[in-house]
């Protein structure tokens, strides 16, 4: 998976760089509008990063030329700015996801791995059941079982769960989750999402030997067989 | 003769009716260049004090992380150096949330940050918190319960409703001793509608009941036992004032404190204004 980042502060860039290239993407650096225009629309990158404060022009506008000429590459905006405005701005240049600097590694990983594997699926047809080794999710009959035996999950429960379980594999954090299960664009201060996912580990993990849903210190929590 | 009588005469009312019209504009725009003048010291004032308190509150993690690192340096222990590089990221996380939260409450002061009315289910999003919060108020053996009137609407942005409440929900869980209980309210007041969210803790001091909603107030003048900046509130009547809300704190019937929130039912449009346009506003 090859990657473009466009970026301005040239050791951020950098360090962003080497830490998308330890976790195996290869990854080309751009430091103002202009260049990056240029690499995006040259190269055959899987994912855009772009900075929203760029010399000369900047990244939404880069970006809106991109989408201009027919570009659909998922494309990550970075802004120092940080607020709703700002990301419903970015969204509708064309940005896919919005991350707010200075942002931590995880999260922006993490993200990075929801957008590929957004593209992954798409066309691929609604999908009706998830599973992860012997957990079962049918979104039909709106229904749980792992093992075979019936797990009573409340709605936002079930929520939480299909999101985790559609990103199985994949770090989520607390901030995706607020995003995506109830769709709320800030951090609280209390652990308002740990303790919901405790409570969901108390489900469909405690009376059975595999657990499935794991914290990652520091990051957020990922669904998976593995340890 | 008399046409070039006449000829001056226009000439000097022109003349005239031009130094009249300059005279006005400039008088205009001394009045409102003072009043924008005054309004600015006042702001400068206030974001003077506010830096000093940043100042302070950002030494004291500055000084912890200092000596943390200093510390670590001195020694070439590898588990050492990961733990201190932990801390050091919490207290990065620390001092991000400060500045980000200082960042909000000014724009949301000014009136430069973009409010996006809809319609709200306004008793479903109080629901919908509730459910979000109940975990945690448990969690901390405290009893979070609702008594919400149902199909409450109002026009409003969802996003600053949700950080309000949030905000409040996150104060109460911070401030109510185990065992106790927080409850929300809302009913229709006519044109309005009145949100309390109240308690059976030890409640607010009457002294302190204008303060608490200043920048970096907290009841614990130590600000080391509750832990947070003391922004919450601050932020809560910030985004009140955005959906032209009031905000108040009272004495709870169940014996804690009660803050008590008004919103307007269909609000009047508040478009995004400019810097200088808030300056006027303020």
């Amino acid at each position: 998976m090859k990657l473009l980042i466009i970026e301005d502060d040239e050791s951020a860039a950098k360090l962003l760089g080497n830490g998308l290239v330890e976790a195996g993407f290869s990854v080309d650096l751009a430091h103002d509008g202009e260049t990056g225009l240029r690499q995006a629309r040259d190269g055959d990158h899987d994912l855009w990063v772009i900075d929203v404060m760029l010399p000369g022009r900047d990244g939404l506008s880069v970006l809106k030329a991109l989408r201009d000429q027919g570009r659909r590459t998922p494309a990550l905006i970075l802004s120092a700015l940080g607020e709703v405005d700002e990301r419903v701005q970015g969204l509708r240049s064309g940005g896919d996801d919005y991350v707010v600097k200075p942002y931590a590694f995880v999260e922006l990983l993490a993200r990075i791995e929801a957008l590929l594997r957004r593209v992954r699926s798409f066309g691929s047809g609604p999908e009706t059941m998830l599973e992860l080794a012997d957990l079962r999710m049918d979104l039909l009959s709106r229904s749980v079982t792992r093992s075979g035996q019936e797990i009573d999950l409340q709605p936002r429960e079930f929520h939480l769960l299909e999101y985790l379980m559609r990103h199985a594999g994949q770090v989520v954090t607390r901030t995706m989750l607020l995003e995506n299960v109830w769709e709320y664009f800030f951090d609280p201060q209390t652990n308002v999402v740990d303790v919901h996912i405790s409570r969901l580990r108390q489900k469909i993990d405690k009376s059975f030997a595999t657990p499935l849903l794991h914290t990652v210190r520091g990051s957020g929590y990922i669904l998976r067989v593995e340890p | 003769m008399l046409l070039i009588e006449i000829f001056e005469l226009l000439l000097l009312g022109v003349i005239g009716g031009g130094v009249f019209f300059w005279w006005r504009q400039s008088r205009a725009h001394r009045q409102n260049e003072a009043l924008l003048n005054s309004k600015l010291v006042a702001v400068t004032q206030s974001s003077r004090q506010t830096g000093d308190n940043i100042a302070h509150d950002l030494r004291t993690p500055l000084t912890r992380l200092r000596a943390d690192v200093e510390g670590a340096l001195r020694h070439d222990d590898v588990e050492m150096h990961r733990a201190t590089l932990e801390r050091v990221l919490d207290e990065i996380q620390n001092m991000q949330n400060i500045i980000n939260a200082l960042l909000t409450l000014g724009q949301a002061e000014v009136g430069v940050m973009n409010v996006r009315k809809k319609t709200v289910n306004l008793s479903g999003l109080l629901e919908e918190l509730i459910e979000l919060y109940i975990p945690s108020a448990e969690d901390r053996s405290l009893t979070l319960q609702g008594n919400i009137a149902p199909d409450l609407t109002i026009e409003a942005d969802r996003q600053l409703l949700a950080r309000i409440f949030a905000n409040l929900f996150d104060n109460e869980l911070k401030y109510v001793p185990a065992g106790g209980t927080i409850l929300l309210t809302a009913l229709a007041r006519g044109k309005r509608v009145e949100i309390r969210v109240e308690d059976d803790g030890p409640g607010i001091p009457v002294e302190m009941r204008d303060k608490i909603f200043e920048r970096f107030a907290r009841l614990d003048p130590s600000r080391t036992l509750s832990g947070g900046a003391g922004l919450g509130l601050s932020l809560v009547k910030a985004f009140a004032q955005l959906l032209q809300g009031e905000i108040c704190v009272a004495e709870s019937s169940l014996g804690g404190a009660a803050f008590i929130l008004t919103l307007p039912v269909s609000a009047a449009k508040v478009s995004k204004l400019s810097p200088k346009s808030a300056v006027a506003r303020l």
